[in-house]
């Protein structure tokens, strides 16, 4: 029984830690739970470029990355969905109407001139944009993920997001307008100088070298710079030498130099080339769920689980009397530790997702059932309680085994081609089954054996009413 | 109880092939009606999904339901006729319009129409589902490559546990559970404009897990016996191979249909009809493992002159139990 001592500490030092962690874990609910935007937007081909390649694609993310920045949601995520498209998610989104506007656009890059005598205020503006953005940093940073927040800190953050959109303006108000564009230019590449430091070349194409000659004439030796605007957003101001003065910088190429380190070179390379990819951008799913109505469906969700589990364990009690209520524990602590595992592996548990930990109940309860037939099948032949007990655990394991596996090869394919939605249905089934079969092994069996190694819990009729085959 | 398997083997046929039979019926009326066997949703054929809550806090809005004929008058203003409509909730105070696949500004628009107009509807309850016709190619063909896959992989699985013959026979029993739930599928479509979404692809594959599951303890419990009793009859073996599993059969169908009836019950509108298409999956499940797949197995093994002995697998690795003490 010593074995079965220690099997019992085990389960209990994982429970504890598993109560533990759902206590301390916030659990990561999908934005159908909890409200937000799901937007999938997909990146068109054009003529010029009918191949979409990682590398555009990468340059496309990081302009929509900037725009939702813009917009201001903490907790967005982008992510690259398949070769082509953009999975964009903006928990709590108040206008989504405004956010797919923001999102669907081709992005918008161009080279300004300074407006004359406007040095000091650039300087200004730049370091009051600079101040908020900290700010906003420093606020974001000590925010508690996945909780809502409070309505003074959303106050200041939404005072911080106006002052930045101000500051923005306020900085494209110094420029003049211009014709110069992304479509002009050809490509970006971020390489290494002497020493530490890095710089970005820019290629245009005939056109377009023309007119930054142009420009570039027009502002050298003037201390003013050009600005390279990113969806009206300032990503660089470059001044340009006066030894340029006469024709400007010709060739259609040009070096911005400065303090650059590898990061920022890259940074600016990948936002450069963004804005000059002429690919339209597309939102071609929207799916929206108000916070009042994600809310309801936790409850209704909740509801349905608690219902259901209390339905299962009155259930299971009343049909295998002590080895039932025995189950009964041990299906509680699985779904303790399989609500911990949730929050422990990070898993975003959506409306499916629920269903799928619901289901996943339904196996749990499963394995127990096949054991315990088995066992009074075996008491029933006339076989002593340890024994039986024994031989239900073990001549049930293979088809605990195979219903499993079957159960999780569709998981796997579920989880590989299915999207969105249906791959959190499939992992969280697919946890759920694993951990359900290490629970019937040896939570279930644990219990078992412990109840049966105390004598008034060792009569065959506790496990099988009405057991009627007598010993020989 | 004990159930005659292979003596009434005809009469458990006839009740599925004629369940199988109306499942086709069904899906080929569903077809002439939409052109796919199912009534098929947003997420597959792409399209726009308001739902709108009105605000409640004012309270001469909600003394009467949402009038629809004041809603139609907007949504043609906006050239939007063909849409379709539904009042939903206990107070009749939710509207939920699908259309064809709105850009944002015409969804925009809509939206203030009918704030105007029916409104003031609440924002934070509001859901919007916008599937562009690409995508939803792309959920349906990635949904079918995912059952397609799980169904290989389960039959590899099988082969490799059990032998072809039990796989292939599993498989069969499969699609019959898949037959009758999508069969029951455009029935609704058909009498209740239920229509299908992503979710039900993932309810089919969840049907091919769980099918699968009984099968293989109908038929571990077929091998089992088949060892212990060499010389015994196929029809025998699966005879007692069935009324032993029959207890468990039973339970386990009654233990996970509960949950999901609980779901029924009390679950959002999304999930309703995610579990009913799993309980008619697995009830399907449940009856064609104890009837279907268990006899078909029992002809086959007969027909093939296997009736006897199944001595590759007798020779396999032994099942009593182990000799210890702990």
């Amino acid at each position: 029984m010593a074995k079965y001592r220690a099997w019992l500490g085990v389960i209990l030092a994982l429970t504890i830690a598993a109560v533990v962690i759902i206590s301390q874990i916030p659990t990561r609910l999908g934005l159908d739970l909890r409200g937000g935007s799901q937007l999938t937007i997909q990146v068109q081909p054009t003529e010029a470029i009918p191949t979409i390649t990682e590398r555009e694609m990468e340059a496309v993310q990081t302009v929509v990355e900037g725009r939702v920045n813009g917009l201001g949601v903490s907790e967005a995520i982008v992510q690259q969905l398949g070769n082509n498209q953009l999975l964009v998610q903006l928990p709590g989104v108040s206008d989504p109407q405004q956010a797919e506007r923001v999102l669907g656009g081709t992005a918008q890059l161009e080279f300004r001139a300074q407006r004359a005598g406007t040095e000091q205020q650039l300087a200004i503006e730049n370091q009051v944009l600079q101040g908020h953005l900290g700010e906003l940093a420093a606020i974001q940073a000590t925010l508690p993920s996945e909780t809502t927040v409070d309505a003074e800190t959303q106050a200041r953050i939404d005072r911080l997001q106006a002052d930045i959109a101000g500051s923005e303006a306020a900085i494209a108000n110094l420029f003049e307008p211009s014709t110069l564009g992304g479509d002009q230019l050809t490509d970006a590449i971020a390489r290494p100088t002497s020493g530490t430091l890095w710089e970005v070349v820019i290629q245009f194409n005939n056109q377009g070298g023309n007119a930054f000659a142009e420009l570039s004439r027009a502002i050298a030796g003037t201390g003013r710079s050009i600005g390279i605007f990113l969806d009206n957003r300032l990503l660089s101001a470059p001044t340009v030498n006066v030894q340029y003065a006469e024709t400007g910088i010709t060739g259609g190429s040009a070096v911005i130099s400065g303090n650059f380190t590898a990061e920022s070179a890259r940074d600016l390379e990948i936002q450069l080339r963004g804005g000059a990819l002429p690919l339209p951008v597309e939102v071609v799913e929207n799916r929206t769920v108000g916070p009042t109505l994600g809310r309801d469906s936790i409850q209704r969700s909740l509801y349905a689980g608690i219902v259901g589990l209390v339905l299962v364990l009155i259930f299971m009690a009343v049909y295998y009397r002590l080895p039932g209520i025995l189950a009964d524990l041990s299906l509680v602590i699985y779904a303790l530790l399989t609500w911990a595992a949730f929050n422990l592996l990070g898993v975003t548990l959506t409306l499916p997702g629920i269903a799928g930990f619901i289901l996943s109940i339904g196996m749990a309860v499963d394995a127990n059932v096949l054991i315990f037939e088995r066992t009074r099948e075996e008491l029933r032949s006339g076989k002593t309680l340890y024994r039986s007990v024994e031989s239900g655990f073990y001549r049930a394991f293979s088809s605990i085994l195979d219903s499993n596996v079957t159960t999780l090869i569709s998981c796997l394919a579920l989880f590989y081609f299915g999207a969105g939605l249906v791959k959190g249905f499939a992992l969280t089934l697919a946890i759920g089954v694993i951990i359900s079969m290490f629970t019937a092994l040896t939570c279930s069996r644990t219990l078992l054996f412990l109840a049966i190694s105390l004598p008034q819990f060792r009569r065959p009729n506790l496990f099988c009413p009405g057991l009627t085959t007598v010993r020989p | 109880m004990k159930l005659n398997i292979i003596q009434q083997r005809s009469l458990w046929w006839a009740v599925s092939g004629l369940l199988v039979l109306a499942s086709l019926v069904a899906m080929a009326l569903s077809w002439q009606q939409f052109g796919a066997p199912l009534n098929p949703g947003l997420d597959f054929v792409g399209g726009t999904r308001l739902q709108l809550s009105r605000t409640c806090t004012i309270s001469e809005t909600c003394t009467e339901p949402i009038d629809l004929t004041e809603v139609r008058q907007v949504l043609s203003q906006q050239g939007l006729d063909s849409s379709s409509l539904q009042i939903l909730g206990q107070d009749q105070q939710v509207l939920s319009i699908r259309t064809r696949n709105l850009d944002v500004e015409e969804r925009a628009t809509l939206q203030s129409a009918l704030d105007e107009a029916i409104g003031p509807f609440d924002a934070s309850s509001t859901q919007i589902d916008s599937v562009g016709p690409v995508i939803g190619r792309q959920l349906l063909s990635s949904g079918l490559l995912a059952l397609l896959v799980s169904f290989a992989g389960i039959v590899i699985y099988l082969s490799l546990r059990f032998k072809i013959d039990y796989a292939l026979l599993a498989i069969l029993a499969l699609l019959h559970d898949v037959a009758i739930t999508v069969g029951a599928f455009a029935v609704l479509g058909l009498v209740l404009g239920v229509e299908v979404d992503s979710l039900f692809i993932v309810s089919l594959l969840t049907i091919v897990g769980f099918s699968v599951n009984d099968t293989v303890v109908i038929y571990d419990r077929i091998r089992e016996n088949s060892k212990l009793h060499p010389g015994t009859h196929i029809n025998d073996i699966v005879d007692s191979a069935v009324n032993q599993t029959l207890g468990r059969s039973i339970n386990t169908s009654l233990t996970t249909v509960l949950p999901l009836v609980a779901i029924v019950v009390f679950g959002g509108q999304t999930l309703k009809y995610f579990a009913l298409a799993l309980i008619i999956g697995f009830l399907a499940g449940a009856y064609s493992s104890i009837f279907v797949a268990s006899s078909l197995l029992a002809l086959w093994r007969e027909r093939s002159g296997q009736a006897y002995t199944d001595m590759a697998l007798a020779s396999s690795d032994d099942t009593s139990p182990p000799e210890s003490f702990s």
